[in-house]
């Protein structure tokens, strides 16, 4: 039995009928075709399938998606608005990617950390990343571009939010 | 790891989720975060023919203070736990201990009242809750029943809560009359995410006049079928002039090593875990002993 759910993706704004064993991961890549988002262990552990779902970043293989009914995700794709977001290019310039399969996952946690925190120590950074896993270990680069990017977001807008990083 | 079908129900108040529940009873499962949930629907632990999403019911997503009580909404997230100023104030413990469950992304979707029905032995919310002497108030169609935090849990993923009831928040009365501290400490594997080997929570009230503990809990995770309270090891302390209570802390972390029942896992063994009851013991309580010397040499 299938359930609708009306759910804004990007700023774009999806009516979906689909079944409700669906994941939130799955309903990304497979009927939205957005395959930006990465589906590593499936349990919570990796964080490669990280999104951010009313601005705050989730597991989205952990989320069903009846879940998100009524609610606003934005993946990788989204980020930009076309040009290249300011931690897309840290992590090109600083070399922080190497197979680049946690980057989708690194990127959107650091941007959830970014808008609450503009100027995270490298503590917070670790500790902000510390659910998204990169097997190649390239951590010293990945904090040291958010750092960088943190440099050149900070002049935007911030949002603040809790103390949880 | 795909899921099986099942029928899904969405409720948007508390009186349509008791009508499923008390519809399909056992064949439903509800879905709050669903960290745990979905986790196990993958691993086919479960098959629920039905599962029943409370997440949209409104006014149980919250921390608020009301007549001498702290309450926190069943569903309120652990980054807001975390966060929450209100227990920074009057039970820091669970403030640390939310904070350590998972990863950030978990703590923004996983929900206190979650985190207790699933039942874990190593369940962080819990013994902040057990040693502050918190109720849980349970609905079902029938009426509002509150359960103290250690009649709650029967074993490994079982609680007192009946397939028929909801959990609809967790009261946890204020101490009146001199300073309080609690402190959660966390034996992980590792320093970034992992589940609790070892949970301690120390909670402890000071007789200003006396300089003496007014009220001494210790409470463990991990350790033991369910979270549990160290009864034996409070006792030696209770009444006791702070500055003693210090050089009392081996022996009080012997008493609390004495009542684990540890089992041995992947993780660590179970004299390995007993071992780490006596560390963390002496630690929690020693810092809770620290902040409130501190507190009554500053008058």
């Amino acid at each position: 039995m299938k359930t609708r759910i009306s759910v804004t993706v990007n700023g774009e704004k999806h009516d979906l009928e689909i079944k409700p064993n669906r994941t939130l991961s799955d309903l990304i890549r497979i009927d939205l075709g957005l395959t930006g988002t990465k589906k590593g262990c499936g349990q919570g552990k990796c964080g490669t399938c990280t999104v951010l779902l009313d601005g705050k970043p989730v597991n989205s293989c952990l989320i069903l998606a009846p879940q998100v009914n009524g609610k606003s995700v934005v993946t990788i794709e989204g980020l930009g608005n076309g040009e290249r977001h300011p931690l897309q290019r840290a992590f090109a310039e600083k070399g922080a990617i190497q197979c680049g399969f946690c980057t989708p996952g690194m990127i959107m946690t650091a941007k959830a950390l970014l808008d609450q925190n503009p100027h995270p120590t490298e503590m917070q950074i670790k500790e902000a990343i510390g659910g998204n896993l990169c097997r190649c270990t390239g951590y010293t680069k990945i904090v040291d571009a958010i750092d960088a990017a943190a440099n050149i977001v900070s002049d935007s807008t911030v949002e603040t939010g809790g103390r949880d990083v | 790891m795909r899921i099986r079908s099942f029928e899904y129900h969405t409720c948007s108040n508390v009186q349509e989720a008791l009508q499923f529940l008390g519809e399909y009873g056992p064949d439903a499962k509800v879905l709050a975060g669903g960290t745990d949930l979905v986790l196990a629907l993958k691993a086919k632990k479960i098959r629920p023919p039905h599962v029943v999403n409370i997440v949209d019911i409104p006014d149980l997503d919250c921390v608020g203070n009301s007549s001498g009580a702290i309450r926190i909404g069943a569903l309120t997230k652990h980054a807001r736990i975390t966060s929450s100023p209100l227990l920074e104030e009057h039970l820091p413990a669970l403030g640390n201990a939310a904070g350590l469950i998972g990863s950030w992304q978990l703590r923004n979707v996983g929900t206190i009242g979650g985190n207790l029905c699933n039942a874990s032995p190593s369940a962080d919310s819990a013994p902040p809750l057990l040693a502050a002497e918190a109720e849980a108030v349970v609905l079902d169609s029938l009426g509002e029943y509150r359960i103290p935090m250690k009649d709650f849990f029967v074993g490994p993923g079982s609680t007192r809560m009946q397939p028929t009831q909801l959990l609809k928040e967790i009261v946890i009365p204020l101490k009146q009359g001199g300073p309080c501290h609690s402190v959660y400490l966390k034996l992980k594997r590792k320093k970034a995410v992992d589940l609790a080997l070892v949970g301690v929570c120390v909670l402890a009230q000071l007789d200003e006049v006396r300089g003496t503990l007014k009220s001494i809990a210790i409470a463990l995770g991990g350790v033991a079928p369910t979270p549990i309270r160290a009864n034996d090891a409070e006792k030696m302390l209770l009444g006791v002039p702070l500055r003693q209570a210090f050089e009392m802390l081996p022996e009080v972390a012997e008493a609390a090593a004495a009542v684990t029942r540890p089992i041995n896992d992947v993780r660590a063994t179970a004299s390995y875990r007993t071992d780490m009851v006596r560390v963390y013991v002496r630690r929690a309580a020693g810092e809770v002993f620290q902040y409130l010397s501190a507190r009554m040499e500053g008058q």
